[in-house]
């Protein structure tokens, strides 16, 4: 059966607090998901009273801080902080996003901040992406082609074309889509899961690609492509408001005009 | 603990090429209940009365009977398919989602010939 509840060794228990000191200005509550693979413990949950008005207005402003001045072991990844890298993706308040984009003022006194739900963790925030990126590599995402490209310069697109994939490109692989996805939860061991599919899609859609058919050949399964049910949770948390709940109806429009 | 490639585990035994039939169809009777199930609702509700003689004489047109059929081969082809992806979706465990599967299937055409034989039997049968 699916699990619907976290395996005994996965449960939270407990957690620290740390007060903020005193005179703080502007106290958020930061309610922290911990674990730690080296320790044997269980998962916790640790309290952060921290001064924000000494930080920057973004949550991974306030994530920084805490690591720079009361818990240098707290463990997440970030890196352009601009929401272009994908790096700080992270389940906020209930729903998944980037924390370099999420401003902590729209988020109320408490945050509470856990990874990206239902992938195994590697430590505290850091989820372990292998499967995620192996589903990206699957779909093959890059241009195939049996003409040899013009010897004196670039395939070409029309602006048209070019504007259908312009969306469809600008996915920064943060996984917040798929780890939104209860079928992906369910079967993400068979399910490519949206952030794949919506790959899939911008290239099966690139006018100078000629593997289309193969392409959707590949895609042509109850589980990689039809597990998808339009729950529409992707489309609903995607950082960089793209839509692959539609990108997955448009491939199985395709996989159907194909054989009429 | 698998020391299979992550690729080749995603990979798994390559697309079955199958799901196109099952998510058309499904939209097929789907689109097809709507008029059925409003046609099936309104009928029953504007009957002067439920006796059995007053549904069987409306049965015994042959519009009803067919529309009837349709409705309950429809509905039953309709959920087969719905509560088949359930089981997909929620039971992982190999044999036991093969035995769910099949169990699906024949209580499916069960109910569907149940149904249409009920139809014929009291559209044909006239009065009881």
């Amino acid at each position: 059966m699916a699990e619907f509840r976290l395996p005994p060794n996965s449960r939270i228990r407990g957690g620290v607090t740390h007060r903020a000191p005193a005179g703080a200005q502007e106290v958020r509550t930061f309610r922290i998901y911990r674990f730690d693979p080296d320790s044997g413990e269980n998962p916790r949950v640790d309290t952060f009273e921290l001064d924000v008005s000494g930080c920057g207005p973004m949550v991974l402003d306030g994530l920084i801080s805490i690591k720079a001045s009361v818990d240098s072991s707290l463990t997440f990844r970030r890196s352009c902080r601009e929401g272009i890298c994908g790096s700080c993706a992270m389940n906020i308040n209930g729903i998944n996003r980037l924390a370099c984009t999420t401003s902590m003022h729209e988020l109320g006194r408490e945050i509470r901040i856990y990874p990206l739900p239902h992938m195994p963790v590697v430590k505290d925030l850091v989820p372990d992406l292998t499967q995620f990126y192996a589903q990206y590599a699957s779909v093959k995402p890059w241009l195939q082609t049996e003409t040899p490209p013009p010897p004196d310069r670039e395939r070409l697109q029309s602006k048209e074309e070019q504007e259908q994939i312009d969306r469809p490109a600008a996915c920064i692989l943060c996984a917040c889509c798929s780890t939104a996805c209860p079928s992906y939860w369910w079967n993400s061991d068979r399910y490519l899961g949206p952030a794949a599919l919506l790959a899939a899609y911008r290239w099966i859609i690139d006018s100078r690609d000629e593997a289309t058919g193969e392409r959707l050949d590949a895609l042509e399964d109850p589980f990689k492509l039809y597990r998808c049910h339009t729950i529409m949770n992707c489309t609903d948390v995607c950082p960089k408001d793209l839509n692959p709940a539609k990108a997955i109806a448009e491939i199985k429009k395709m996989l159907i005009e194909r054989q009429s | 603990m698998s020391l299979r490639s992550p690729l080749g585990q995603v990979l798994g035994h390559g697309a079955a090429k199958a799901g196109v039939h099952h998510w058309w169809v499904q939209r097929l009777t789907a689109v097809a209940l709507v008029p059925l199930a409003v046609w099936f609702v309104v009928s029953v509700l504007s009957l002067p009365t439920l006796s059995y003689p007053a549904v069987s004489a409306w049965m015994g047109e042959p519009w009803t009977a067919v529309l009837l059929m349709l409705f309950v081969l429809s509905a039953a082809w309709h959920s087969q398919l719905g509560v088949r992806v359930v089981i997909e979706d929620y039971v992982h465990a190999r044999g036991m989602r093969t035995v769910a599967l099949a169990l699906l299937t024949y209580l499916h055409v069960l109910a569907a010939a149940a149904g249409v034989f009920a139809i014929i039997k009291v559209a044909l049968g006239g009065a009881a």
